[in-house]
Order: C-alpha cells, then structure tokens, then sequence
C-alpha cells in the first residue's frame, strides 16, 4: 500500500511522456521495480509516468538492427522470432529471469535497463551484445552506447527530463552464446552472471565475456579472443574480477564470494557458447 | 483406533470454501467506522525517548488520533507473560504495547497513528516526530556476555535472562573410562516463521456496554482473553475472542506482541474499531532459533556414546512477553533426543540483546537437540569408520525400553526408531546411493548422503501458564439430527477441524461433511488454549471422542427405546440408530434426535433430554513434582522420524542441489494421513530452507537488511524434488487416540538430514561445515579453505 499521494498519467506518445519527467517524476514500464519500491516509501514521485500506452512495445528488425521498445516485457522477448534468430544471448537471459509467469508478462527489458540495479540480468548481456539505449528529450533523440550508458548502481546517463524509448542491438545472427548466471535458489535474484560472445566480431575474431552482478556495473573481460583457450579466459577474467574497485555487495552475497565464482561462471558461459565449435567438453 | 472415518484420508470437510474464497480471514474483516492504525517504529536498537511530537501526523488527513507510549501506560498495563522466565529463576523486564522512555530495538513500537484509511495512518506516521537520545547497543551474544557491555534493561545485573542445566554433570568421570573424546560446535542462523498470513487484529470496544470484541491472528483464543483483560485493567467476561481461520501460524501467533493491546487500548479510547495489518516487513522481524553449541562426546570402541556434554548460548533479542525464550529451555531440555545416554549434560544461557524479540516458532527449541545430536552422531561415525545408519543403531533407545526416562526427566512414551530408519534406507534406496556415490565421487562430483533423525517431545504442560496437556469440547445434537462440534482448540490452518469431524462422526453415524466444527469464539467455545505444542488433535481430539461418546449413549438409549431393542445392541452408522446389522430395524438419526427433544420421557425417561455434552480431557503422563531427582516431565507424547538426504555441491560456486529426500515418521495412530503429510511437507521444507539459506540480518545499526521475501528467501516449489514420505504407527500407550503430536514435525530431522548429506559430500575434500546457513559462499569457503 503507496504511503504517499501523486499523479498518474498515461501518455500516449513519446513527446507527452518526455513533456511530463521533471524532478519527482517516476517512469513505470512494467512496474516490477517502481511499484514495491513505491509501496515501502522508498520511492515517492510526485508524478508516475506509465509508459504502457505511448506506443513502446515493438521489436523490428532494420538493416542489422534489431530495436526493442521500451516496455517490451520478458514474454514479448521470448515470443519473437527476431529475438530468437538474431539476439539468441538475450533470449537466453529472458528465458531465466526469475519471478515465473508473472514476472515475464511484466518485467521489461527498457525498465530493468533503466533502474541499473547491479543484480540484474540485463545490464550484463546488453554490454556483451554491444546495444545502445535510444534516449528521447525535449532536444529529440540520441543514442549512448551500453558502456557509456550504465554509470555506477542506479546511476545512469538517463537525465531528468530523458525518456528510454528502446534499445538497438545489431544482430548477433551466426555468432555463438553463452549465458550462466548463479543464484542462491530459484526466487533469488543474480548473485553473478557471465555472458559471452564468440565469433568474428569485426573481423579480429574478438570475443566479448562481460559479467554481471559483480560491481556496480557489468564488468568487461579483457584481453581473450574467439580462440583462446579456456585457461586464458580464467586467468582474464581473475584479472579483470581483481582490478575492479567496486565489487558488489547485498545480503545474499559478499564481494569476496562474487570474485571467486566470477571465474568460474565465465569459463561455463564460454564452454556453453564455444560448444559447436570444439564439439564436446571434459 | 480405526473407525470409518478415522484414520482416513479425508479431505477439508469444509475446503470448498477455501477453494472458493469464501473464508474471512482477519484482514478480510471490516466493521462500520472502522478505522486503521500504523505504527511509528524506533530506528534505533536502543535509546531513550525524550520527546514525541504528534502535531505534524494529527493534522495530516484523516487522521483520527496519535498516542504515544506514555499516554498508553496511563490507560493500560504491561501485557502478561505467556512464559515467565522469572518463574525459573531468571530475570524479567515489563513489556508494554508502546514503549515508554527507552526502546531496546530496531522496530520497536514507540507511537500510533489512527486513521480514516491504511495509506493515510502510514504516511502520517512517517511525519510523527521522536526525540531519541541514543545508547550504547550490544547486538551479539558473545559480546552481551562481556563485563563491559552495555546493558540491554535497565536494572539488571548483566545481559543474561536465564542460565540453567539439565542432566548429571560427570562428563569427565564417563569421558575416562569410554576411551574416546571429541569435540564440536554447531552455529545456528536467525531465521523467521514467515507464515503466508501475517499478523492482523481488528478490536471493536462497544462504548454502551463497556465491552470488547476482539478478532485477531491468536493461535490461543482463551489465554487471550486474559492477556486482553489483564492488560487493559478489566473483567475478562466483558472481552470476547474471535480468532478467525488462520493462513499459518507456526507458533508466530502465540500471544504476547504488543499490537494485540494496542488496537484494544485505541479501540476503547475512540470508541470505534481499530484494525491493524501486519506488513512483511514487519512480520520478519519476529524470528528466532539463534544458537551457539559447543559439545564434547565420549565414545567407546563399538560407537557406543557414553556421555554428551553440550553447552549452549541463546540470543533472544529484547525481552518479549510471548513465548520465545522457551525455545532455549525446551531444546535443552530435549536433549539427548531418542538416545540412550543416560550421563547426559546440557548448560544454557539465555541472553538478552538489543535486536527484536525471538517468537516461537516450530519446532520450538527442538531442532536444536535434532542438529546437535545428528552431528554428534555423524561424528562418532567418521571417527569409527562406522555406516552413519549403523551408529545411530548403536545408540537408540530400543522398543523395549519405552517408557524411558531420559537424562533430562522427560519419560518418552513408545517408539520403533530402527523399523523407521529401516524404512527410510529402503525408501530413498540406500545401497544403491552409496554404490552410485563412488561413481560420482570418482567422476568429480560432491554428492552427499545424510540422514537426520528427529525425536520431538510434544503436548507440553507448563505450570502456572495456559501451556496445557488438556482441552474441552462440546458435542451437540440438535433436534433435526445435526450434529456441532465446539471446540477450545484451535487449528493453525492445519486442518484438526476436519480431524474433529470424523472422530464425531464415527462415534455418532454421521458425515463429517455434515459436521459444523466451531473453533476459535470464546462466547461459544468451551475453554482451552487454541493450538500450540502440537497437542490439538490429542487433546483437542481426546476431548471431542469424549463428547460425542457422551452424546451417542444418549441416542442409542433413546433408539433403544424406540426400537425396543437392547441399549448396548444399538450401533449407529450411516445416519441411523440400528439393531446389530438388522437394517429392518433401524431408525434415521433425524429422528432419533428429535424424539430425543419431544418424546424423552416415553423411550429414555432416564436420560437427561439434552443431546449435548461438554467434556474435558487429560492427557495421563504429567509429571510437575520432582522425581528424586529433582526432574519434572512435562511433555506428554513424543513423535519421531528419520530422513535421508541426498545433496550434489558444487565444487565451483558452492552452490547446493538438494537431489532426493525420503522421509519416514511416526506420529502414533493418525486420525487424517493426508494432513499429518501436510504437516510433514511443510516442515521438510521449513527445515530445508533455514539449513539452506533462510537468514534473518540487520545492518550495523541493529536494523533489520533482510526485510522482504527478495532478502529472505525460501524455498520454492520448484527449488525441492519430489518428497517420498512414508510412515510407521507406533501409538502413543498414553493418549485415548493413540495419536502423538505432528505439528512440528519434518523440520529439525530435514535440517539435519540436509546439514549431514553437506558434510558427507564435502568430507573427501577435507572440509567441514558446523555453521548454519548452509550458503553458497560457506560451501565455497570450506572447500577452499580445506584446499590451503
């Protein structure tokens, strides 16, 4: 139950919504983070903005871009055959999101990206797979790259006055994922993900290996590439998990735990993602 | 006992109306004028009051009134003790329903807020204004125990509420001769009840007739009454109890929480109803069970356990005036579970800290007895070599010695332990496992396999509190031949409602759908203390057999006539009074009872022409004068199960998979399989999610961090495999039914099960676990530790 009065407003267009954020404005996308933190007082927003009807929820697919709608819920994602053909490491994620049924019908992928909280599972794997955040303002539109994007936890380069309209990915079509996140049973949120990327990225055979839940932010793995060997991709990503100066803690977990399974999580994300290629593993 | 009913598989006699949505549940009630009460809550874990400004909260909207702890001490007294520690010696500190000039904990109820609607009581308790001067707080028990630390209630000497021990103390003398000593500890987490209802109560003062209504989530509608009464200054007689269907309770409902005075408190001063909703948040911060154990064993050759040393400290947080810390005396008091030790010793410290209350909770204390002794066992077996099935074997009582009195005086009733264990290795396949163990072993993998056994003492009679081993019952017949039963105990949600209707309905020919059960309304019930130490369908049962026995003596003296047949040739079944099994010569019940009203004098001139009865039963086997020496049994029957786990860890995250659980019980003669399985699943669960990660944390301030489901988390439907249960029946010699307490069971033997199949999957590795949780960031700390 809301302690708190506000407004409520429903726009229907992109331009209404971005008319309505000020200061103690709140978006609500699918809600699944603004309400319960509505009810315990921990947010009170003098205005709620709900996206639901502003025309948000599509997924297309344009010239190697795939752009998915603010408010496209967990259920949309997993029911696209774009996203199943071309962003095949986000739908692994979507699939996994904790909460069941519900939570999927809900739960969006603009909105988790939105509200940055380090356990979540989508900020990890839109840095892995390289998607931009369309922001929408009174000065139009512009685009921030997901690593420019998240800031530190719940921070991002969302001002104010800045609406999240949809995340772009170019397609991952043809190249290989894997994706393994931990969690302490089944109603737990991430305690560490790893997502992973392989093949010709560019050209230069580059792979990406970002983790999540681990700092404040997704952690990029550095310094492997479509080929390295398992052993390399452990000792990168210890590399990385040591120089990170903002390992994440919560109740469920400490840094020192996230630090010593990140490792462990990467080289299973890789073998998931490396398996059509090397054919089996030991 | 077997019957037609009982002993049956019935169904919820009235679960359409659950499956339906038709129950009111006591946050569904809503009077006219009703208003709603928010509390304003201390965010320090101790500090004085020094002022409380209300101005600001009064003039928010609809709000109706603001009091303050001082203004609730004028019109009210501290609340009675459900257990008073001071009756065993120990210290006690007055608890109110709103804290006067010192709070003692983080969410301690300091000021309340009433208003038109819950959003508006809330937001204007966030604007009342406390002046708080912090205090020093102590927040652990080691640290309370120090002689520097800060003392949690002012008066007392030190922070310790109740030391006590049970058994002889010959450790050493017996550890000499035994040939073997080791030594362990055993750590247990914070954790919390979390029933799917929280707590509600809505108090209607009627202002004409000076009397109090009072609904509410009480697991003990009697006792109560008289905490109402005792505590608002008035006449019990003038308060009615309504408790209604209850979502859970787990012993988080016993009486003592200071919002049971408060909305009566309010209530009155405003004339009108106050009803106040429990939120999660704050439903988690009742909880309890937090322990430190360390033990020492002495063993001979063959396993064969001589003498048990455990001494023990209990954190309970602040004192309360519900049940709490019993859980420390009562699992003292359990040990050395089902063993056969007699040179058993248990020390216990109860100290206060400034972190909330413990509640009690199932299994009450109990567990604690289960792990320590599981672990004991478990130990004996890795030092000996032994099978840990075998050296359990080695140290049970055996069937023939029952009734045993244990170290501790409890005088345990019957018991099979080595027919359930027996059952359990064949139920989970228990050759097969280990066979499959190797395998996996030697393919890398941490599988484990644990077996916990539980002894639970149950249908405890405390002196001088309503803890009782008795309970009424009233079985009436009206003049169309429809059979009620009123009870004084009461149902958690359980479903000994349903139990009560087939023992009526078998003694009386009736339908147990048929039956009205009536629990929980002090103006109908007859008196008795609701539902806690799993004795409601015992005694509560007992009761109602009684009862209805009663009332069917008069039927078929009043058929007999009718029938012109012999009295002890009548039998009723089916709904008829009926000569032998001559269905020629039967009569409906219907009539029956209505003749019973208008023709008494014609077919029972004897008989007094009232089909109802109101009778009381006792369980036998209490024992409140010391024995020679100088021990008290207060526990009246004692169930008992074994469980098998099986677990895989994973050696990279410490991440545990609970693979497989069998689980055998004995419970004696049970009236309903169906809910005694109920109770069982619940329990494993219960069990299985404490061991594995449910875990009750505050900040550095004292304030609660794990304060929703998200934080703490239980376990889920499909976090836990498919639960093979099976059971043996080995009846209590004691109780009319044959019937043993049930509902606690599955909890300390499924925690223990899970806390032994952990160290046998860890052990190849050299690590060992003796804290609970069993996390995913312990897990990983003992293998990496042990690989160092």
């Amino acid at each position: 139950m809301i302690p708190s009065a506000f407004d409520y407003a429903s726009p229907v267009s992109v331009a209404q919504a971005v008319g309505l954020l000020g200061e103690r404005s709140l978006v609500l996308s699918g809600g699944t983070w603004a309400v319960p933190e509505m009810n315990r007082g921990e947010a009170r927003p003098t205005v709620v903005v709900d996206l639901r009807r502003a025309g948000l929820n599509r997924i297309t697919l344009s010239g190697g871009t795939v752009r998915i709608g603010t408010t496209c819920t967990y259920a949309d994602l997993l029911a696209s055959d774009v996203v199943a053909r071309h962003l095949p490491l986000l739908r692994a994620m979507a699939a996994g999101i904790t909460g069941g049924q519900q939570i999927l019908n809900q739960g969006t992928l603009g909105g988790s990206v939105a509200a940055a909280r380090p356990s979540s599972d989508a900020l990890a794997v839109m840095v892995a797979l390289g998607g931009r955040a369309v922001v929408a303002s009174a000065d139009g539109e512009r685009r921030v790259k997901a690593r420019d994007f998240f800031r530190g936890p719940r921070r991002t380069a969302l001002g104010d006055r800045d609406l999240l309209v949809a995340l772009e990915f170019p397609t991952a079509a043809g190249l290989r994922s894997g994706y393994v996140k931990l969690k302490h049973g089944q109603s737990s949120w991430p305690i560490t993900t790893a997502a992973v990327l392989l093949g010709p990225l560019d050209g230069q055979g580059q792979a990406m290996v970002v983790l999540g839940a681990l700092a404040g932010t997704p952690v990029v793995v550095g310094g492997i590439r479509a080929d390295s060997p398992v052993t390399e991709v452990e000792l990168a990503t210890r590399q990385a998990v040591d120089s990170v100066s903002d390992l994440w803690t919560d109740v469920l977990a400490p840094a020192d735990y996230r630090a010593a399974v990140a490792p462990v999580l990467a080289v299973r994300a890789w073998r998931k993602a490396a398996v059509p290629a090397e054919g089996r593993r030991s | 006992m077997s019957g037609t009913f009982a002993g049956r598989r019935q169904r919820k006699h009235n679960g359409g109306e659950y499956l339906t949505g038709q129950v009111r549940y006591t946050a569904d009630l809503a009077l006219p004028r009703m208003a709603h009460l928010a509390l304003v809550r201390s965010p320090h874990a101790h500090a004085r009051i020094a002022g409380v400004d209300a101005r600001a909260a009064e003039a928010h909207a609809t709000v109706v009134a603001v009091m303050t702890g001082a203004q609730a001490a004028e019109v009210s007294g501290p609340i009675p003790f459900l257990l008073d520690p001071a009756g065993l010696g120990g210290v006690n500190a007055d608890v109110r329903c709103l804290a006067v000039d010192t709070v003692v904990y983080a969410g301690q109820p300091v000021a309340a807020v009433v208003a038109e609607t819950p959003g508006d009581a809330a937001a204007a308790a966030s604007l009342v204004q406390v002046h708080y001067e912090p205090l020093p707080a102590v927040l652990d028990c080691e640290e309370a125990l120090a002689d520097d630390a800060p003392i949690v209630h002012e008066g007392w000497a030190s922070n310790v509420m109740l030391a006590g021990s049970f058994g002889p103390d010959d450790f050493a003398t017996v550890a000499a001769e035994a040939g073997h000593v080791l030594a362990g500890e055993l750590r247990i987490q914070r954790s919390s009840p979390t029933p799917m209802e929280t707590r509600a109560y809505l108090a209607d003062w009627d202002p004409v007739r000076n009397e109090l209504t009072w609904y509410g989530t009480s697991q003990n509608p009697h006792p109560q009454r008289y905490v109402l009464a005792t505590a608002l200054r008035m006449d019990e007689h003038r308060i009615r109890v309504i408790t209604p269907p209850a979502g859970g309770a787990f012993g988080l409902k016993m009486h003592g929480h200071p919002e049971e005075t408060l909305v009566a408190v309010l209530s009155r001063e405003l004339g009108r109803p106050v009803k106040w909703v429990e939120s999660r948040a704050e439903c988690l911060l009742q909880g309890g069970r937090e322990q430190t154990h360390q033990f020492r064993v002495a063993y001979d050759d063959d396993g064969r356990v001589r003498a048990l040393h455990d001494k023990f400290i209990a954190d309970h947080g602040a004192m309360a005036a519900g049940a709490g810390w019993g859980m420390a005396f009562v699992g003292a008091n359990s040990f050395p579970s089902g063993y056969d030790i007699q040179h058993c010793r248990v020390d216990y410290t109860i100290t206060v800290t400034n972190k909330p209350p413990s509640v009690g909770m199932k299994p009450f204390g109990k567990d604690s007895a289960v792990l320590v002794l599981e672990r004991v066992m478990d130990l004996v077996a890795a030092a000996t070599g032994l099978d840990p099935g075998e050296v359990r074997r080695r140290n049970w009582i055996t069937s023939a010695q029952f009734p045993y009195t244990a170290s501790s005086g409890l005088v345990l009733d019957s018991g099979d332990y080595h027919g359930v264990l027996d059952q359990a290795l064949d139920l989970i396949g228990y050759s097969r496992r280990r066979a499959e163990q190797e395998t996996q072993r030697a393919a890398g993998r941490l599988v484990g396999i644990g077996i916990g056994f539980e002894m639970l003492p149950e249908g405890a009679d405390v002196p001088a509190s309503f803890v009782t081993a008795y309970d009424s019952a009233t079985v009436r017949v009206d003049p169309s031949g429809h059979v009620t039963v009123l009870t004084g105990a009461t149902s958690p949600g359980g479903g000994n409602d349903t139990a009560f209707a087939q023992i009526a309905a078998d003694r009386l020919g009736a339908e147990p759908d048929q039956i009205s059960v009536i629990q929980g309304d002090t103006a109908v019930c007859p008196y008795g203390t609701g539902n806690l130490s799993s004795r409601g369908l015992v005694v509560g049962g007992g009761a109602v057999a009684l009862a209805a026995d009663d009332v069917a003596a008069k039927v078929r003296a009043v058929a007999a006539g009718m029938l012109q047949a012999d009295r002890a040739q009548v039998r009723l079944a089916d709904g008829l009074a009926l000569v032998g099994d001559d269905a020629s010569r039967s009569v409906p019940l219907a009539v029956v009872a209505k003749s019973a009203y208008t023709l008494g004098y014609v077919f029972a001139p004897d008989i007094e022409p009232s089909l109802e009865s109101t009778r009381t039963y006792m369980m036998p086997n209490v024992r409140h004068l010391p024995d020679e020496l100088g021990r008290f049994s207060t526990y009246t029957t004692f169930s008992n199960a074994v469980h098998v786990c099986v677990v895989d860890v994973d050696p990279g995250t410490g991440v545990l998979q609970v693979l497989d659980q069998a689980i055998v019980h004995d419970c004696g003669t049970q009236v309903n399989p169906l809910f005694v399985e109920g109770q069982v699943r619940g329990g494993v669960v219960m069990g299985i999610g404490a061991a594995l990660g449910e875990s009750i944390s505050y900040d550095a301030d004292g304030r609660l961090a794990s304060d929703g489901l998200k934080q703490y988390l239980l376990q889920r439907a499909i976090d836990l495999p498919p639960l093979a249960i099976g059971h043996q029946e080995t009846p209590s010699p004691f109780s009319s039914l044959g019937a043993k307490g049930a509902g606690e069971s599955g909890y300390s033997a499924a925690a223990a099960a899970l806390l032994g199949a952990v160290n046998d999957a860890l052990r190849p590795h050299g690590a060992s676990v003796d804290a609970l949780p069993l996390s995913p960031p312990r897990l990983l700390a003992a293998l990496q530790q042990a690989a160092r």
